[in-house]
């Protein structure tokens, strides 16, 4: 079977915080403005869909919720029509599978939607429904369904092992803040100082309140298709998904595959497949959306990306590489942290973000970027999925 | 779990709706890991064939898929590796402090570290390198419909606490 190229052609969401609305309100206008973004497409043109959302079946009682979205959203699915869950990579997911079937040929034209609603009815419910977010039987028990505490655990570890400074993690939020500052969609549009950050409500030592995304309802989608069918849709430059890995080397915190909290192979190895397929290596990324879910888990990330050395992440945040201008200008959009962690939609924001990018049409503009990646981890850390994006083919 | 104006559950407990495991015989083929609990023993599962030990305990050898299993001991003391602690705004059905820990259970352990809550603790208390043991204690029981009668299930669960000095 000849492999055919996948392409990201357009993307949309609808307003992230929480929301007067049901996650099928939002699927309906992030699709909205998802087609509005390719004028040429319409929704009977779309032969494949897949919705990525871990939390619909729990608080919006849900089942089978593929052809729900399909029938609200007008889609006549004849290649896919399926559901995703890998909790906050359900979104990178959907795109790594939609790129596999259009490659394939098996579908041209995929629209991948993610949506939450999170914040349920009583706001109790929204914390303590973390305890289905990881592995239920063995870790909920011990209080690490709201992941703070575990990562509050691997920032002190990474402070003990390499040196990590407070104000060192405490940068990523203030650059993500910064880039999130100007994006009306996100969560949050504000600014914030060292002394917010540091004097913010403790959220688990070392880990305030600025250090942690919010959760947020909302919905983001994008459309991926064959080469030839984003050519005939779009009139941008083409944006190709070079490829991307998925890994997963445990689940139970107890089988926690690094040799501290601080070190994360199953990263590694996500990476180095990631950059095997995608036939790139980490100097070439341009542009990085890496998922903040805390401030201390994008230091981490840019090392294990290989964007700086081990342990050097810290210093690497701190001397605004991750800025306009700096080596790999990192969530430009304001990252979870500024926009929020709708799970099943924050891999297609990333995306969309991306895509704005490699076409020169970002708010916070790289110059010239031609290479982007996104990566997100699940859960208390225990899945890592990157995909790779280029306005060039795969070589 | 007492739901007001909802009257088909009122006074009815969902136990697929809470956080801890159901562990009845009648729903999990590793209930003898909460039999064991009861009994002060922290076990898992290792494999006839290959000699493989995997915890969490299971039905089949994660190396070799044999479903020849045996139970075995787990340490029951550890060493504090890194601890947080959660004094205020703890997730419901938990009271603060609500303290964990990364717990190294020592070389040769069949599992290194285990995470942990660990209560009958003091705030501010715990540091890295203090010895930490296993507490059992019980835990909501739930009803069991089989066939015609209702049973309760009973239920236990661990954590762990300061050592005994
Ligand atoms: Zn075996």
């Amino acid at each position: 079977m000849t492999e055919r190229n996948a392409c990201i052609v357009g993307g949309g969401m609808c307003k992230w915080g929480v929301r007067e609305a049901s996650y099928i309100d939002m699927v309906q206008e992030a699709a909205k403005e998802c087609l509005d973004d390719i004028p040429g497409l319409k929704p009977k043109d779309i032969d494949g869909l897949l919705f990525a959302s871990a939390f619909v079946g729990r608080r919006s009682v849900q089942a089978n919720t593929a052809p729900v979205v399909a029938e609200r959203l007008g889609l006549k699915p004849t290649s896919i029509c399926a559901r995703v869950d890998v909790l906050c990579a359900s979104g990178s997911t959907g795109i790594l599978l939609a790129t596999g079937l259009v490659e394939s040929g098996m579908s041209d034209i995929v629209m991948v939607v993610g949506g939450e609603k999170l914040y349920t009815p009583e706001r109790w419910q929204v914390q303590y429904d973390e305890i289905a977010a990881i592995d239920h039987d063995w870790d909920s028990p011990q209080g690490i369904g709201p992941p703070p505490i575990w990562f509050a655990l691997t920032a002190k570890e990474h402070m003990k092992y390499y040196g990590t400074r407070r104000e060192q993690f405490g940068t990523v939020s203030i650059i993500n803040y910064d880039y999130g500052f100007s994006n009306l969609k996100g969560h949050f549009q504000r600014q914030l100082t060292m002394d917010d950050v540091l004097n913010a409500a403790e959220i688990a030592a070392p880990l305030n309140l600025y250090d942690c995304c919010p959760l947020s309802d909302g919905s983001a989608t994008v459309i991926i298709a064959s080469e030839e069918k984003a050519k005939e849709l779009s009139d941008r430059p083409p944006v190709y998904i070079l490829g991307g890995a998925q890994t997963s080397l445990h689940s139970v915190t107890a089988n926690w595959p690094g040799d501290h909290l601080g070190d994360w192979p199953h990263l590694r190895l996500a990476a180095e497949k990631a950059y095997e397929r995608a036939k790139i290596d980490s100097k070439e990324v341009d542009v990085a959306q890496v998922h903040d879910c805390f401030s201390i888990s994008e230091i981490i990330e840019l090392e294990e990306l290989g964007f700086c050395p081990k342990g050097e992440g810290g210093p690497f945040v701190e001397s605004g590489q991750t800025k306009i201008g700096g080596s790999i200008p990192a969530n430009t959009d304001g990252g979870l942290i500024s926009c929020g962690h709708p799970f099943g939609a924050t891999g297609i924001r990333q995306a969309m973000e991306i895509l704005k990018q490699l076409q020169g049409r970002a708010t916070n503009q790289i110059e010239d970027a031609a290479v982007g990646l996104t990566h997100n981890l699940s859960g208390v850390n225990v899945e890592h999925t990157i995909v790779i994006y280029s306005r060039e083919p795969r070589k | 779990m007492a739901v007001s104006g909802i009257p088909f559950l009122e006074g009815r407990y969902s136990p697929t709706f809470d956080l801890w495991p159901i562990e009845a015989k009648e729903f999990n083929r590793i209930h003898t890991f909460y039999e064991n609990l009861r009994e002060g023993k922290f076990t898992t599962t290792k494999c006839k064939q290959c000699g493989r030990e995997s915890y969490p305990p299971r039905v089949i050898c994660p190396e070799c898929y044999s479903d020849e299993l045996q139970w075995i001991e787990l340490p029951k003391k550890g060493k504090v590796k890194a601890v947080v602690e959660k004094l205020g705004g703890v997730p419901i059905c938990f009271e603060p402090p609500l303290i964990d820990a990364w717990i190294d259970l020592g070389e040769g352990s069949p599992v290194r570290h285990v995470l942990s809550r660990v209560i009958n603790c003091p705030p501010e208390s715990l540091k890295e390198g203090d010895e930490v043991q296993l507490v059992v204690f019980e835990v909501p029981s739930h009803p069991i419909e089989i066939r015609r009668e209702t049973i309760m299930a009973e239920r236990v669960f661990f954590a762990f606490e300061p050592a005994k000095k």
